[in-house]
């Protein structure tokens, strides 16, 4: 009797778990996506220069613009291909929204010719964008 | 009332949770993510100060501290002297001793590797120079 009475209070008082497992797994998956997302807008293709020295990127401005530099000298938006007029007219718009503060990243392959960069670098300047930062590798992992 | 009894157990005993499948399907998502996940590279931001190309004609007269590296597909120049980047690294150390806040013009030519730049950039944030400026030549 003791002994029944005993279980019967247990479950009673036990959390019922389902639905925190179900929404941790929610977020779980969210995360994961999120992430893979991220990942996906830059180019994997880059052999970015390593920089053992350089700043590290801690607190990303949300407006920055990554541009890809390839080693051919292929400039590309998160992926996508554009020529240098395009640029412009993004880069254009990219001032007009969001200031000339918008900082720019350029990720040049470590075999592209200056000259590219500075293709790029000219159009962002031409376009009233001052903050230009290279990007570099830090760290191999 | 015996019976009223035992199906109340019933539905407590149904209420309790079997951990086992749900530990089975965490620990394979753990495991498929350990096996999955690839650490990504940590990411530096060199910054630098480019002058836009509308300005370039005022800029005749030079600044008094202002040293010249000027980055060329064989090597480099510093304060027209021909260096490699170890002796690049040591002229550096030694200005940045001197003051810290000079300018240093980076003149980085059409047909130099993009490698080349990063490596000044790189030498001018170890020594803790600042005042970047990159510009391009023929």
């Amino acid at each position: 009797m003791s002994k029944r009475k005993k279980k019967a209070l247990m479950a009673a008082s036990g959390i019922n778990m389902t639905p925190m497992i179900d929404i941790v797994f929610q977020m779980i998956i969210f995360f994961v996506l999120t992430v893979e997302m991220e990942r996906d807008s830059l180019d994997p293709n880059m052999n970015l220069s390593l920089s053992p020295h350089g700043p590290a990127v801690e607190k990303k401005d949300p407006r920055t613009v990554t541009i890809d530099v390839s080693a051919r000298g292929r400039i590309s938006l998160g992926r996508v291909p554009v020529s240098a007029e395009q640029l412009y007219a993004i880069m254009r718009n990219t001032v007009s929204t969001y200031g000339q503060s918008t900082p720019v990243v350029i990720r040049g392959d470590s075999r592209t010719l200056h000259e590219e960069v500075k293709r790029v670098m000219d159009i962002c300047t031409s376009a009233g964008l001052w903050k230009v930062q290279f990007a570099a590798i830090k760290d191999k992992n | 009332m015996a019976h009223k009894r035992r199906r109340k157990r019933q539905l407590v005993e149904e209420i309790e949770l079997s951990m086992t499948p749900m530990i089975d399907i965490v620990f394979q998502l753990l495991i498929y993510f350990i096996v999955t996940f690839e650490p990504q590279d940590v990411m530096a931001h060199l910054d630098v100060y480019r002058p836009s190309p509308e300005d370039r004609k005022e800029q005749t007269e030079t600044p008094p501290n202002l040293i010249r590296v000027e980055v060329y597909a064989e090597g480099y120049i510093i304060n027209e002297r021909r260096v490699g980047l170890t002796e690049l690294e040591r002229v550096m150390t030694r200005l940045a001793a001197i003051d810290k806040n000079q300018t240093i013009l980076i003149m980085a030519t059409a047909n130099s590797k993009h490698d080349q730049l990063i490596n000044v950039l790189d030498l001018c944030s170890k020594t803790g120079l600042k005042n970047l400026s990159v510009v391009s030549t023929n």
